[in-house]
């Protein structure tokens, strides 16, 4: 008997010493883990990110054990080739992040070099059923959840209101007209002319109406918008009617700089005044400022309207779903552990209806997407968001949304697309341009460029 | 059960006492003492080792590791950082020198001079767009995080802002830290939108026309200093404190210097940035032990750091806004510094002063400090709970030492109870060996004993030593006669003290009175002359 009693005592000791040692969670509130983190929120985001994360390390975070601790904040392409470098222990590389914001194409690059984790290890069936199934299957390749979303974004068609209803009030162009590709390629040979009369003296000096700031995404959302695929087996379709569609509607607006030709994002043109709409991200309202600065350092304050993505005329009501979500890379089991309670918190919806009611992104639980965000509407003091979100209630109920193939090769064939499109309009405005000089203008509008079939010789290669 | 076992306890410990009263000594068992030796041992030994703990420092070695951690760390950093903002300020020099050269020849060329500058949007562009690639140049080399032209003139004179509104080139490079980059990290947040989109250079999302100079003393020192002072140029660059530029998101510190031609006109000013993610980025501290450790370079007058103009790095980087603007700087006996700012906040750590310019320099009276902090509650838990460690395994170590002397004592003593016991058995010849040596010679020679009193009783004369003994039982007191009496019906000396009420011990001690005054020298014989006496037939009354 008291063998067994002093056996008892002795077990309990050793016990109690192995337990005071090893700690019985993952995570310690008084050793806590450090999360590292790289994100693509910069800007007037940044700041929202930073109180976010302030937040969560003075609460949450403190009370597990977690510091969340951010080492990057890039745009989302320099964020990709970042994270590519790192993928690959290229020199001069960072070290990979615990969590990163990070595009399905960037992640797959990521989960191919087995980095990332799935996370469906660490959220229950239940958990997930909250997030909007389609923004869930964005981030899944083989059955493996590396993206997990966190704020998502559509196109929109951002446009100038100041600068447009001076321009309407002279034409019979409106709002209703931007419904459609081709009323927007009607407005923006108007105003080009209209533009152009505007300094009398000055001959051929009108100004483009409108860009998309992806090209890609529109013959994407273009093809699937008129039925057909503009990706098919990791290739671009050029053989499609759809694209001398496409290119017919747009190839001789560029030519004729209706419509602006630029390597760069639309909003750098829409701060000088040099465009008046773009098909861009929703996202993106940030980086339109609420004053146009010209040439001679005037400012004029102007107001932006947000409307629904545009649709080719007798096309299905479509969109393109975008943004980064978060990938948590492979490390510890209490660091996996502590980005997934990171997440969690992030997209609660209380968490990210006021993430996105300062950045312009979109929510991704029902929750949050129902009732929640039309209240929070009517909370938000920025006025483009506020006009945004309407927009995307609105497409959220009347738009299907496409989600862009993701493979290795899809970040390339849309450089090149994009590029070579680029070159091929520059390339024909600066014939136009010299045809122009020689002939009268009557002359000029004789010029031919390039037609679809010439271009899909041209572009035959991608 | 609990009462019922300390009235047990409580019993014993009266008759030991007793028995200590009437023997003299105290009676304690040969397991008890062996017990409260190896506890005695035990207890040494754990003191000795927490003595030679003390001497050899372990205690208080804790806190001097700390102070050694965070002092490695300080100066690591502080040697860093003072080469790198040296490096800068040399080169922000050199590209003013350089620069100013430049465009005095332009200006030469052009046959104009810096009040032709004055609304001439089309020269100040040319300039500007003349100066880019040795602006990027110069950034790249820097390996700071921007790089800035500021001409004393500005694009439009008509505007109510043109008074604090200068033209410049304003390069950032979003990306310092990365090194090999072939993606384009390098955004223009002011100067003319041509010079970015002939560059292929997107325009940064806060990007402006022109700097505002309203409250800009980057811009304003050194313009200043370079008309006050007759300093050559290395005496004439300044550093910021840690500020927000107008309408941007991201602190950042600039080092300005005047841009001066050969004849002593001032353009303008130019320089480097150093943003707060480049700092944090460049100078984290390790944060492997401390997880809430950081490091501020921070204006400082003697006592006093001015958080609110301070770069930080950390693992956890303190919201600004909410720590304290200025920091106390106190003094601790053989420790840390310590920090206090107004909100309870409380730091320990070390700070060295950074020399940001030569003792000539028109700001030789700005004073910056370089310091590593951990909040206080950290440093002290860490302390404490190494103390607790420490003092959870000296109790550990004590209690397994008192289970160990239990049991030992108990083994020990075990066999020599069981030896005892085959002693007091009446056939000692038949006994069986135990493990014990000494024991089996106890036995041997006790058996042996009782042979050899066997033998003599049957040699001597029987008559003659019954009758003596038969004597001597007259001489027994009442007391010894009554235990005799009973050793004569066959009771054992428990038995006897059982039943006279007495101790075992004064049994024991009567019995000792009987052999002596019977002449025997042990039981046995005592009950061999009995039982002889009873054969004889003789009375034992």
């Amino acid at each position: 008997m008291k063998r067994k009693v002093l056996f008892l005592f002795t077990f309990f000791l050793i016990f109690s010493l192995l337990s005071a040692c090893q700690g019985d969670t993952l995570l310690d509130p008084k050793n806590p883990v450090t999360l590292t983190m790289w994100h693509n929120y910069g800007g007037q985001m940044r700041y929202t990110m930073d109180e976010m994360i302030d937040e969560f390390n003075g609460t949450i975070g403190a009370e597990k054990g977690i510091i969340v601790n951010v080492t990057s904040i890039s745009g989302s392409a320099t964020l990709h080739e970042k994270l590519t470098m790192a993928a690959n222990n290229d020199p001069g590389a960072p070290e990979l992040p615990d969590i990163t914001t990070a595009y399905p194409k960037t992640a797959l690059i990521l989960a191919e070099k087995d980095l990332l984790v799935d996370l469906n290890e660490q959220f229950t069936e239940e958990e997930l059923a909250k997030y909007v199934p389609r923004f869930i299957e964005e981030g899944i390749f083989d059955n493996k959840l590396y993206v997990f979303p966190t704020a998502k974004s559509t196109e929109v068609l951002f446009v100038n209101n100041t600068l447009f209803n001076r321009f309407a009030k002279d034409t019979d162009i409106s709002f209703d007209d931007l419904k459609t590709f081709e009323g927007i390629i009607k407005a923006a040979e108007l105003y080009y002319q209209w533009s152009d009369n505007q300094t009398p003296h000055i001959q051929n000096d009108g100004k483009a109406f409108y860009i998309p700031d992806s090209l890609f995404n529109l013959t994407q959302v273009g093809y699937r918008q008129l039925g057909d695929e503009f990706v098919k087996d990791e290739t671009l379709d050029l053989a499609s009617p759809v694209f001398s569609k496409i290119w017919d509607l747009f190839y001789e607006p560029m030519v004729k700089g209706h419509i602006a030709i630029f390597d760069g994002y639309a909003s750098d043109l829409a701060k000088t005044g040099d465009i008046i709409c773009t098909t861009s991200s929703t996202a993106g309202v940030v980086f339109f400022p609420p004053a146009v600065t010209y040439s001679d350092n005037t400012t004029e304050p102007v107001e932006y309207g947000i409307l629904p993505y545009p649709t080719f005329q007798e096309g299905e009501k479509i969109a393109i779903q975008r943004g980064s979500g978060m990938c948590v890379t492979k490390s510890s089991k209490e660091k996996e552990y502590a980005a997934a309670i990171f997440l969690k918190w992030f997209t609660q919806p209380q968490q990210n209806l006021y993430f996105i009611s300062s950045t312009g992104y979109l929510p991704v639980t029902e929750e949050a997407y129902g009732e929640m965000m039309s209240q929070e509407i009517n909370n938000i003091s920025d006025k483009n968001i506020k006009k945004l979100l309407s927009t995307a209630i609105e497409m959220q109920r009347e738009y299907d949304f496409y989600i862009p193939p993701t493979f290795e090769n899809i970040d390339k064939l849309e450089k090149d697309f994009e590029n070579k499109i680029r070159k091929i309009a520059s390339d024909s405005r600066k014939e136009y341009l010299n045809h122009l000089k020689d002939t009268d203008s009557k002359g000029a509008n004789k010029w031919v460029g390039y037609t679809a079939k010439e271009a899909q010789k041209i572009l035959g290669d991608l | 059960m609990i009462v019922g076992e300390e009235v047990l306890v409580v019993n014993k410990l009266e008759q030991i006492k007793q028995e200590y009263k009437e023997t003299g000594t105290l009676g304690l068992s040969m397991g008890l003492r062996l017990f409260l030796f190896l506890i005695l041992l035990v207890f040494t030994m754990v003191l000795g080792i927490i003595v030679i703990l003390l001497l050899t420092g372990t205690f208080t070695a804790g806190v001097d590791e700390n102070k050694k951690l965070l002092q490695n760390e300080l100066n690591h950093i502080s040697q860093h950082i003072s080469q790198y903002y040296g490096q800068l300020s040399v080169q922000t020099v050199d590209f003013s020198r350089n620069l100013a050269t430049s465009i005095e020849k332009m200006l030469l060329e052009k046959e104009i001079d810096l009040s032709g500058l004055q609304n001439n949007p089309e020269i100040l562009e040319e300039i500007l767009t003349d100066q880019f690639d040795r602006a990027l140049f110069s950034l790249e080399k820097s390996k700071s995080s921007g790089v800035f032209i500021i001409l004393d003139a500005t694009i439009n004179n008509k505007l109510e802002k043109s008074e604090t509104s200068r033209a410049g080139l304003f390069i950032k490079n979003m990306e310092p830290n990365i090194l090999n980059s072939s993606s384009p990290t390098i955004v223009l947040l002011r100067g003319f939108p041509n010079i970015a989109r002939n560059n292929s250079l997107p325009l940064h999302a806060q990007w402006d026309m022109e700097f505002d100079i309203s409250k800009a003393p980057y811009f304003h020192l050194p313009m200043e200093y370079a008309h006050k002072e007759s300093l050559p140029l290395s005496r004439l660059y300044s550093w910021t404190p840690a500020f927000t530029l107008p309408g941007t998101s991201e602190e950042i510190m600039l080092c300005s210097a005047p841009l001066i031609d050969s004849q002593g006109n001032i353009l303008g000013v130019c320089g480097f940035e150093v943003s707060a993610m480049l700092f944090k980025l460049s100078y984290m501290p390790d944060y492997s032990t401390y997880s809430r450790i950081f490091c501020v370079l921070a204006p400082v007058s003697k006592d006093t750091i001015f958080t609110s103009g301070a770069m930080f790095s950390g693992g956890y980087s303190f919201k600004k806004n909410t720590l304290s603007p200025i920091l106390n700087i106190e003094e601790r006996r053989n420790s840390f510094y310590s920090y206090e700012g107004g909100k309870n906040e409380a730091f320990l750590g070390f700070h060295v002063p950074l020399e940001l310019y030569p003792k000539d320099s028109a700001f030789a009276d700005q004073k910056w400090s370089l310091a590593i902090m951990v909040p206080e509650e950290d440093i002290k838990d860490t302390l404490v709970s190494s103390t607790l460690r420490l003092a959870f395994m000296f109790t550990l170590l004590m209690l397994l030492g008192i289970l160990l002397s239990f049991f030992l004592s108990k083994r020990y003593i075990k066999p020599i109870t069981s030896g005892l016991d085959i002693i007091k058995s009446n056939d000692l010849s038949e006994t069986p060996k135990t493990g014990i040596l000494e024991i089996n010679e106890l036995i041997e020679y006790l058996a042996s004993q009782s042979e050899e009193i066997h033998k003599k009783t049957e040699q001597e004369t029987p008559s003659a030593a019954l009758n003596e003994f038969a004597r001597n039982i007259k001489n027994l007191s009442p007391a010894e006669r009554s235990v005799f009496d009973l050793y004569v019906q066959q009771y054992t000396a428990k038995e006897i003290a059982g039943i006279l009420c007495l101790s075992i011990n004064t049994i024991k001690t009567h019995t000792k009175r009987i052999y002596t005054k019977l002449n025997v020298s042990s039981r046995e014989e005592l009950l061999l002359y009995i039982s002889m006496l009873k054969e004889a037939g003789k009375d034992l009354k």
